[in-house]
């Protein structure tokens, strides 16, 4: 097996500044990034949901591996992501029922994966009986620009709170929220228990309309 | 009930310890003093540990140092005869476990000695005891075990000897073999199997192996072979943090639950299952599960 000299990338540490997550809300403009990612909606845990979270690490994991036997660039796989959307825009996580959450699960990814070796990974998977939510999975390019973000530490169903200073933070600034919520999960929640669990939230906010 | 099997722990210890005072010359081996405990060879070191409160091989050096140093006191024996009675080829090596147990060489002890001035005994035992307390009680609060049963695993392996530091390069030929055939999913486990303590095996002999759950019909090749791991009942406990300290949540597991368990161990390693990627993920958030293997309770 060939084995590359060249240090392996950690593209979270490479953007630093783009997980910088301090306990009060702060901006920070997001460049382009380079995902993997698939959609779906309904209750966060649910079946649908841990297929595909499953779906998505298998891929990540099949590409990167594949890659690494071939002696190409390494790189650590990075932790899950995902955005949260409403079809009502006035509708938010409190208002709305779970099975009406979209949401689309991300593993950020460096961007000289090609869709070539997604689909090789997806039909490798499938032959050894995985998902067959992996052929789901698909290469995206996201710009956010300007985010609030700020760290939340405690369970996800108290993000609330959080979301409110992040709110009331973007008005002070004449800015307000648009696009998707983020979330960056930092914690494994089959072990920590949930008032330790670490969340950078994330939001991408505009000039507000007057 | 549970005082009494913490004492049948202790009896069992002791009786070990009486052999190793009367045979400190003998064979003091790993596989022959588990023999004698009735303990399995997989479990026996760290159960002595828990109840002594030192390692085996630590015991055994004290007890000769200690009887060295009796030699010193109380014999004209030169220096390099009670060294070699002690087990060490050489002066030197001697002079520095001497001075790692006594705070001060032998020589230095044995003039002292004869200046009437006794080197206290209290001094290392309150030492001892604080080792003891730090290796066995850190950590916050009561430990959570769980016993659980776990069902029989087909798992691919990679075999590493050495030390438990270098496994990485294991972890490695066996996650980029599977992961490019496609057999790394959401279902896949992480497991490791650890047949040997570090503090008793030397380095270069330890054997672990690197393991990850596959289907039956997995194919080996290579140095990538595949084992079932035997199911059965367990006691587990989750490690938080870096891998360097798993040997810290043992030697609490076996000193603080095992003794007052009412249980026995099963003749099998213990495993140990990684639920993160050490990659991308910083050492003190690392989870992992540490599974002694009971016997039935019957």
């Amino acid at each position: 097996m060939h084995k590359t000299k060249a240090e392996k990338i950690d593209l979270y540490k490479l953007h630093k500044d783009q997980y910088v997550a301090p306990k009060r809300p702060q901006l920070v403009d997001i460049e382009t990034a380079e995902y993997l990612a698939i959609s779906g909606r309904g209750e966060p845990g649910g079946e649908e949901f841990v297929a595909k979270v499953g779906a998505l690490y298998g891929t990540a994991y099949t590409i990167k591996m594949t890659r690494k036997f071939t002696g190409e660039q390494d790189y650590g796989i990075c932790k899950l992501q995902c955005q949260w959307w409403f079809d009502d825009e006035r509708q938010d996580f409190s208002s709305a029922p779970k099975e009406h959450w979209n949401w689309k699960l991300l593993i950020r990814t460096p961007d000289f994966v090609r869709d070539n070796e997604l689909a090789e990974a997806a039909k490798k998977l499938l032959e050894k009986g995985k998902e067959p939510e992996v052929q789901q999975v698909g290469l995206e390019s996201l710009t956010e620009g300007l985010c609030v973000q700020m760290l939340h530490v405690g369970p996800y169903d108290q993000e609330h709170e959080t979301i409110s200073k992040m709110v009331a933070f973007a008005e002070q600034q004449g800015l307000e929220f648009c696009e998707r919520h983020h979330e960056i999960y930092l914690s494994d929640p089959r072990r920590v228990p949930p008032e330790r669990l670490k969340t950078i939230l994330r939001h991408p906010v505009r000039k507000k309309s007057r | 009930m549970k005082k009494s099997t913490e004492q049948l722990y202790r009896q069992r210890i002791l009786h070990v310890q009486v052999h190793i005072q009367k045979n400190l010359d003998g064979n003091l081996s790993l596989e022959a003093l588990a023999r004698r405990s009735y303990f399995s060879i997989y479990h026996f070191h760290r159960i002595f540990k828990a109840v002594v409160g030192e390692s085996l091989q630590e015991h055994i050096r004290r007890l000769r140092l200690e009887r060295a140093a009796s030699h010193l006191k109380h014999t004209d024996e030169s220096i390099t005869n009670i060294a070699f009675d002690a087990g060490y080829q050489t002066h030197e090596a001697f002079t520095r476990a001497f001075k790692t147990v006594f705070g001060c060489s032998p020589s230095y002890f044995r003039n002292r000695i004869s200046t009437s001035q006794e080197i206290t005994a209290q001094d290392r035992s309150g030492k001892q005891t604080r080792q003891e307390n730090d290796n066995l009680f850190t950590g916050d609060g009561p430990m959570k075990v769980e016993t659980k049963n776990i069902e029989s695993m087909h798992v691919a392996f990679v075999r590493h000897v050495g030390p438990y530091n270098d496994v990485g390069e294991a972890w490695d030929r066996l996650c980029t073999h599977l992961g490019k055939e496609g057999c790394l999913g959401s279902g896949s486990q992480f497991i490791g199997i650890c047949y040997d303590d570090p503090e008793v095996t030397p380095p270069e002999k330890v054997r672990y192996d690197a393991c990850i759950t596959v289907d039956e019909d997995f194919i080996p090749a290579g140095d990538i072979a595949i084992q079932t791991i035997a199911g059965g009942e367990y006691a587990v406990t989750t490690h938080f943090g870096p891998y360097e300290k798993l040997g810290q949540t043992y030697s609490r597991l076996f000193g603080e639950w095992l003794l007052t368990s009412g249980r026995e161990l099963r003749s099998q390693p213990c495993l140990e299952f990684y639920l993160n990627d050490p990659d991308g993920t910083e050492p003190e958030d690392l989870i992992t599960d540490i599974c002694l293997p009971l016997r039935s309770k019957n």
